[in-house]
């Protein structure tokens, strides 16, 4: 390989929206990588660099220029070329022009499938300068970078995330010249806004390599991952200092080291009197309105401190703490105005308020979800021999909050809030820890509510939202869920399925859906078909999430569902034989037993009497032993240990024989067998 | 630093770049983007540049004059460029400078905070601008206003004038503001934002949430949306037909603030008065191209 040299471009914005920086980072990699590997058939890979003002990528290894092209053309017989003498005819001159060759060049060859030599000639095309290629191409894959928001700006028509400032594009030492939105390339960018407070004019880049030192020096960070990692280091550091560790938020983390060119951590305090709001008002405030984290001692508890982000390197005369304790000062203010002015009002006096709230326009009100949560979850209490009358309670008071102005300031706070002030009511522990975790799980892995009533009050309000939605027509389709039901029904399941409640949950899907009586608008059995297949879904999710092999999820599955408990049961005790081979092969006997009794009417009962060959005999004891046996371990042994004398029978016994009496017999024997089978899985499914 | 010297210094600042120095439209509106200067300005292809300050009232930010941060009505120094210049960012930090910010000293983000007004049918992208962490600052580039596309762009720039002087002088309260100094021959006294403003939030707060007429609102809400229509249609008046949508807004805001208006009737409501605003818009706007073309034919007769 030739000689090969680096290309960097660097755009130059405007601020950019954090979230989108790492998409359009990793869009424009893949289509110039692509570009490259169709152009100069080379497989690179790229360097992503990002900042508030920059997007820029550095791809190494690039030839000069693309690989000349060889290409022959094969003209008229050498008869017609050359004169007797040997001398140039007029065809031959003519050859020699049209391809732009001396006819010295015209060489005389027999090619493949001619009967005679023809003029010949070789032409090589020169491979493009790679910069040139990449002049034409850098432009139009910029312009047709997918951007969410575009915008427009001045009076041109050209849409971008932001506007673009400055283009650096340099291919090793060169700038490979284009020109996009009346925006020239150059070999110069720009710093820091503070740096070129005392230097007006731009930043040299000397080659794509010195990239990152050239930025540094001039106060930007360009390293999306250095950022981060210097942060994070600088927060460990202070939150010692302050004299605790920090309350971690990866989110808050990525957006901080997103949002800054150079990274800096400001310790802050704010006044300890703020520290009588509850941990969850004072970590969501400051996260959200300050990008700030709180501080916690040993114990948990929130120290008078916090720490945010500067884009700077320092903090010369005090302003940046100061100012951030300021606006945290109003904030936190704001927060205890909310706080306060909540408790002026017992929670469970807003319930009238929710009626002017709505759910669902169809479904009505939050007070009338709260009336079919607190008939739900009383009568579940109910099966689960928990008191009925905590359960109404708990829901009654679940949604006050939403009309809390705390909970208007910070939705993220619902359910927590509700908990905090019953808390300071002196509710019963029971009552608000309930109402305070009746929204988890929040996440595929978050937390499921720690306590019973808790768990039960959470099945219930999203047991009511699913079935109520689905009763409405509201059902997700492929990608599209946009009331997150999805989700609501994962955590039904994994609450019942992590709790081993024995609780079926079409069951209470069937008692949610009468709890939304005439307000359905579709049929209530097509409304349970879809529920069941949905919830479905959600257990096989589950399973998957609790780590089950494939096998034995989908043939534990098949084998029935709405008993959890028994499926977990089940798939436990499957799990011990995933490997075994004696399965595969039992597998492939349950789908021939499958395929043998399709199309057979069941006869009745086994009359073993009829059975003559000794492997059918010795499978009826072996299912004589299957059917008694009570132990799901043991009936799985068994079932292992089936296998062989299964595998004897098929090779020995032809079961559609032409005896009726025996043939029904054999067609009983497989019938049972498949029953015994049922009670744990479909094995036919297990491959 | 007193709010009337922010203003002067904010004012003479961007006359000095080329903007003229607009007045606050005497109707109640809920930012300055509704002044007329900037809904009509925003709007078709003629340069314009325009500075105004606009009090304006959210019903529902009143707290008796009593909260430190919160009010019922605040200043908002509004600056519309259009088309939004190469150099925006530039020019709005060189007015931070005339303010008296040496940013040399000071932590300055531009954070993504995209806008939208749904009873303008007006929406943009751009930044909330903090320093040291407050903002202190919205800048937006118009991307619609009326429900029509803005071509050219404006650059949208509004400082809070209240939150600026407090962080400059690093006051906890909004009301011991200094709002500037009276001088008579007896000698010099600085006047308070407290004696300027703080009965005027009491009372207004008052109103707000305890004495407005709810139901005269509704009947207001409906008969401005009436003669504002019958203006536009029957006479094709644009202006005062705005200022019926204007009041319109500032009805529902005070029905809003008193949580008179449901979820769910809302969007309804936020929906009456954007026709009526884009409906003005549009008349603004076919008129502003009958002018032109008039004007290029005038040119080619000549």
């Amino acid at each position: 390989m030739s000689e090969t040299r680096s290309l960097l471009l660097e755009i130059h914005c405007e601020e950019i929206p954090a979230r989108f920086l790492a998409p359009l980072a990793l869009e424009f990699s893949e289509g110039v990588l692509a570009f490259i590997r169709e152009q100069l058939q080379v497989e690179l890979s790229a360097e992503s660099f990002y900042s508030p003002r920059k997007l820029a990528w550095r791809i190494q290894g690039l030839p000069a220029a693309q690989a000349d092209q060889r290409e022959t053309q094969v003209g008229p017989p050498q008869r017609m070329c050359v004169d007797a003498e040997g001398r140039p005819a007029q065809t031959g001159l003519k050859f020699a022009e049209k391809w732009g060759v001396g006819f010295d060049q015209v060489r005389f060859e027999q090619p493949a499938g001619k009967k005679e030599p023809c003029a010949v000639v070789t032409l090589v095309r020169r491979g493009r300068p790679t910069p040139e290629l990449l002049a034409e191409a850098l432009p139009r894959l910029i312009a047709s970078l997918h951007v969410p928001k575009a915008m427009r700006w001045g009076s041109s028509e050209f849409q971008f995330v932001r506007p673009i400032r400055n283009l650096l594009c340099l291919f090793g030492a060169d700038v490979v010249p284009f020109v996009l939105d009346g925006v020239p390339t150059g070999a110069t960018t720009w710093g820091h806004r503070l740096y070129h407070m005392d230097r007006p004019g731009p930043v040299a880049v000397p080659s794509p390599e010195a990239y990152e030192k050239t930025l540094e020096a001039a106060g930007v960070v360009v390293s999306c991952a250095e950022r981060r990692l210097r942060l994070e280091q600088q927060i460990t550091a202070l939150a010692g200092a302050a004299g605790g560790t920090v309350v971690r938020d990866e989110h808050l983390l990525d957006t901080l080291a997103e949002i800054v060119e150079y990274p800096t951590i400001i310790l802050g305090a704010f006044p300890e009197s703020f520290l009588t709001l509850p941990k969850e008002v004072l970590v969501t405030s400051l996260a959200e309105h300050q990008k700030a984290f709180c501080v916690e001692d040993g114990a948990g508890a929130l120290l008078p401190a916090f720490l945010t982000a500067a884009n700077r390197p320092d903090d010369p005369e005090g302003f940046l703490k100061s100012g951030n304790e300021w606006v945290l000062r109003a904030r936190l203010y704001d927060a205890r105005f909310f706080f306060d002015e909540d408790r002026k009002q017992p929670l469970l006096e807003r319930l009238e308020k929710l009626k002017h709230l709505t759910f669902q326009r169809e479904l009505g009100s939050y007070f009338d979800k709260t009336q079919r949560i607190a008939a739900l979850a009383g009568a579940m209490a109910g099966s689960l021999g928990l008191d009925g009358g905590d359960a109404r309670l708990v829901a009654q008071a679940c949604k006050c909050d939403l009309v809390t102005l705390m909970v208007g300031e910070f939705p993220e706070l619902q359910g927590i809030m509700g908990g905090e002030y019953l808390k300071r009511e002196n509710a019963h522990e029971n009552v608000w820890t309930a109402v305070k975790e009746h929204y988890q799980p929040l996440s595929a892995d978050g937390p499921i509510p720690g306590s019973s009533l808790g768990g039960v009050l959470a099945i219930a309000d999203k047991l009511d939202t699913v079935a109520g939605c689905f009763a409405i027509g509201q059902i997700p389709t492929g990608s599209k869920d946009p009331l997150a039901l999805r989700r609501a029904g994962q955590g039904v399941i994994r609450i019942l399925f992590e709790r081993g409640w024995n609780l079926n949950p079409m069951a209470i899907s069937a008692q949610a859906l009468e709890g939304v009586g005439a307000k359905a608008t579709r049929p209530a059995q097509e409304t349970l078909e879809a529920l069941e297949a949905f919830f479905r879904d959600r257990v096989g999710h589950q399973l998957e999430q609790a780590g089950y092999p494939g096998p034995v999820r989908r043939s534990a599955l098949a084998a029935g569902w709405t008993d959890l408990v028994d499926l977990k049961a089940r798939c436990e005790a499957l799990s011990a034989f995933a490997d075994d081979p004696r399965f595969q092969s039992l597998a492939q006997s349950a789908k021939r037993i499958g395929n043998i009794l399709k199309d057979e009417p069941d006869q009745g009962g086994l009359d073993s009497a009829q059975l003559r060959e000794p492997e059918e005999r010795a499978l009826a004891v072996h299912l004589a032993r299957l059917e008694a046996v009570a132990d799901q371990d043991q009936l799985l042994k068994d079932l292992a240990e089936l296998a062989g004398p299964l595998e004897a029978f098929f090779s020995a016994v032809m079961v559609k024989c032409e005896e009726p009496a025996l043939r029904a017999a054999r067609l009983a024997l497989l019938r049972r067998l498949q029953g015994a089978f049922l009670r744990v899985a479909d094995f036919s499914l297990w491959q | 630093m007193h709010i009337q010297e922010l203003i002067l210094r904010l004012q003479r600042f961007w006359a000095d770049r080329g903007c003229l120095i607009g007045q606050p439209y005497d109707l109640e509106k809920g930012a300055g983007t509704m002044n007329p200067l900037t809904f009509f300005g925003a709007l078709g292809p003629r340069p314009w540049n325009v500075a105004y300050v606009e009090p304006s009232r959210r019903p529902a930010d009143g707290r008796y004059g009593e909260n430190p941060f919160r009010v019922y009505k605040h200043l908002q120094m509004q600056v519309i460029l259009k088309p939004s210049p190469a150099r925006v960012q530039d020019l709005y930090i060189e007015s931070l400078e005339a303010m008296g910010v040496d940013l040399r000293k000071h932590d300055l983000r531009f954070e993504e905070d995209n806008w939208e007004a749904p009873t303008l049918g007006a929406w943009g992208v751009g930044w909330q601008v903090m320093l040291d962490g407050m903002e202190i600052s919205q800048f937006t580039y118009f991307q619609q206003v009326g429900g029509m596309d803005c071509r050219p762009v404006s650059a949208e720039i509004t400082y809070g004038i209240e939150r600026i002087c407090m962080f400059l002088t690093g006051i906890d309260n909004i009301f011991d503001l200094t709002w500037g100094e009276v001088k008579t021959d007896d000698g010099v006294f600085p006047v308070s934002y407290r004696t300027v403003r703080q009965r005027e939030e009491f009372e207004l707060s008052a109103y707000s949430f305890e004495h407005a007429d709810l139901d005269l609102h509704w009947r207001m809400f409906e008969a401005f949306e009436k003669e504002g229509w019958r203006l536009l249609k029957e006479h094709g008046h644009f202006l005062s037909g705005y200022e019926q949508a204007l009041k319109m807004s500032h009805t529902f805001n005070v029905l809003d603030a008193r949580g008179a208006v449901s979820t769910t009737e809302r969007p309804g409501i936020i929906k009456r008065v954007r026709d009526l605003t884009c409906a003005c818009a549009r008349a603004h706007v076919e008129r502003e191209q009958a002018m032109l073309e008039a004007a290029k034919e005038e040119g080619v007769r000549a």
